[in-house]
């Protein structure tokens, strides 16, 4: 049994112009301690599957097909109390704009504490910036003390890892944790993520679309398109041979591989010339 | 330092406030038909004996000068003396202020404890179909009665039903502390309904807007309790409206619940004033209206203290730290 077993998932999103289908029957597995790399552009549905995990959809969201089991357990059947016991004690979640996700009104140290006190743990000043100095600040003491509109970037997306960190996630999402950041800043803090997970063993669910850096960390990676997970298998393979036309374009943008002179096609405009080509030929005979 | 410099323009700012409602209300008082000699003198007394008490009173010069006079002896904290008692303006509200302020607490308390917790509660189950209903109901209701009317309502009950507390019969709370409480408790009621509906309205607004906010679902994503994540990262946000409406309550209440106190036979500050506009006793009027206008300016300095103190990127003090 894996840890997660997303099957056939459909989430849809009730909107002024009608039903919006997000996941349109999403499969993935990913089994206790896996790294796992999820890619796709914006709108693929990368983030509601993200969330899915959590039974965190927008009030507007709801499953309307297939399952989330998460150790076992289907999270659409759960109740309140189950739910917050499943979020509590099972998973973590790295934001990708730390600073907001912060409350502004209250000091580092105090959200710190409510999350430590909340779990029954140690509370002290000492022990809060024991926590800090696991994800690498040098000052703790100064950062325990500051609002969160007063930390940079890089500093309140390690503050976010403290505090995800701090309860021990089994399986760790981060969506997009690096998007916010300065390129130098991004490399340390998807090091603090995925050493922080290898400590506790942890799974890691990483949606990105940074294929460079998913080269780097994981040895997984399942590609989104259109609310389906498309390709999924071993990183070094899909990078090298994709299968799935929608994963060669995306591989053809990636800035590593760029050419100069060669011109770089979206998915849909390829989609668009395949489909224009033959009226062309038509017309030519 | 930046501090200090920020209250001091907004008390700059706030005298010239003062100095614009003493022009207002100066003229005002003087604008309402009938003079001051004819209403102290009665209907029998000769046009001499009129004419006498109006240049006696300083009444008969041209009001520009009259004004002048005013506002010279105000900046100096005399605000006259009473037409009617003849004694300072200023004792004669200091010996009724209590009355008022005893009543405009009871009443911002009562509303806070009422309107807070409902509107938090509105705002809590606004997503749900028909939640709170009959509590928006109920608010909608206490928005609109006037107090008139709820007033009369509450007199006629407590008239005619003996209930235990007698209206009209009023105790201060410095002869007879629990008298004096008890006495005040059925005005404070009625000026509480409007003012708990009006801060359960603006509870539940601003609720509803920090609800939406990152940090919220980030606390939800952590399986935080409801009631945990209202009191630790919904209210402090979500205080600031709030407060700015309490302050403004709590200027309004004290500048003297004119028609509750009048009703309810309260020696207040409000039945007193309107007691002065019936005689003209131009002294009272403009000392009275001057209290609220002080209070509310005090208020609103206070509030933007606050209001950077509660969330630590107001910036209202100008200078970008």
């Amino acid at each position: 049994m894996s840890l997660i077993e997303i099957d056939d998932l459909v989430v849809e999103f009730r909107t002024p112009r009608g039903t919006v289908r997000a996941l349109a029957g999403a499969t993935l597995h990913a089994s206790a301690g896996e790294r796992i790399a999820i890619v796709g552009e914006s709108g693929s549905g990368k983030s509601t599957i993200g969330t899915a995990i959590g039974a965190l959809l927008p009030a507007n969201g709801g499953f309307a097909g297939g399952t989330v089991r998460v150790d076992g357990v289907d999270v659409g059947t759960l109740d309140r109390p189950g739910l917050r016991r499943l979020r509590r004690e099972t998973l973590g979640f790295i934001p990708q704009d730390p600073i907001a996700t912060l409350n502004p009104t209250m000091r580092v140290g105090g959200q710190l504490a409510l999350v430590v006190r909340d779990l029954g743990g140690d509370a002290s000043r000492a022990a809060l910036a024991q926590l800090l100095e696991e994800v690498q600040i040098a000052d703790p003491a100064d950062v325990l003390r500051r609002f969160p509109h007063q930390l940079s970037g890089g500093m309140a997306q390690r503050v976010a890892i403290a505090i995800a960190m701090a309860r021990r996630p089994r399986i760790l999402i981060a969506d997009e944790p690096t998007a916010a950041l300065d390129a130098n800043v991004r490399r340390e803090v998807l090091k603090l993520v995925f050493e922080a997970a290898e400590q506790t063993g942890a799974t890691v669910v990483w949606l990105s679309h940074d294929l460079d850096a998913v080269a780097k960390w994981c040895r997984r990676v399942a590609v989104m398109y259109r609310g389906r997970i498309v390709e999924d298998g071993p990183t070094a393979s899909v990078l090298e041979a994709p299968e799935h036309p929608y994963t060669q374009s995306l591989l053809a943008a990636m800035p590593s591989r760029l050419r100069r002179g060669v011109e770089v096609r979206t998915y849909t405009e390829m989609l668009a010339s395949q489909a224009g080509e033959p009226d062309d030929a038509e017309v030519g005979a | 330092m930046q501090t200090l410099r920020w209250v001091g323009r907004r008390l700059l700012m706030g005298l010239v406030t003062l100095l614009g409602i003493a022009l207002l209300v100066f003229f005002a008082a003087r604008l309402v038909p009938g003079q001051a000699a004819s209403v102290l003198l009665g209907p029998l007394a000769t046009q001499e004996q009129r004419d006498a008490l109006t240049a006696e009173l300083g009444l008969d010069r041209d009001l520009f000068t009259q004004f002048g006079i005013w506002i010279g002896k105000v900046v100096t904290g005399d605000f006259g003396d009473s037409i009617i008692s003849g004694q300072p303006v200023l004792d004669e509200i200091a010996l009724r202020l209590p009355v008022t302020a005893t009543l405009a607490l009871m009443a911002l308390g009562i509303a806070l404890l009422v309107g807070v917790p409902l509107g938090v509660l509105q705002a809590l189950r606004a997503r749900r179909r028909g939640g709170a209903v009959g509590s928006r109901v109920i608010s909608g209701l206490g928005i609109s009665v006037p107090e008139f009317v709820l007033g009369a309502l509450v007199v006629l009950l407590f008239s005619t039903v003996p209930l235990g507390i007698t209206i009209g019969a009023f105790t201060a709370i410095s002869d007879d502390l629990w008298l004096g409480l008890v006495s005040s408790l059925l005005p404070a009621l009625v000026l509480s309904v409007f003012c708990a509906a009006a801060t359960a309205r603006t509870t539940r607004d601003a609720v509803l807007g920090v609800l939406v906010e990152p940090w919220i679902q980030a606390a939800v994503g952590r399986g935080e309790r409801p009631w945990a994540i209202v009191r630790h990262h919904v209210l402090r946000n979500a205080s600031i409206p709030i407060l700015t409406l309490a302050a403004t309550l709590l200027a309004y209440l004290l500048g003297g619940a004119v028609i509750v106190e009048g009703l309810f036979n309260v020696p207040g500050v409000g039945s007193y004033m309107l007691l002065a506009m019936d005689r003209r006793d131009y002294a009272v009027i403009q000392a009275a209206v001057m209290l609220a206008a002080v209070v509310f300016v005090v208020m609103s300095v206070l509030v933007e203290l606050a209001s950077n103190l509660i969330d630590p990127r107001v910036s209202t003090m100008g200078a970008t730290t």
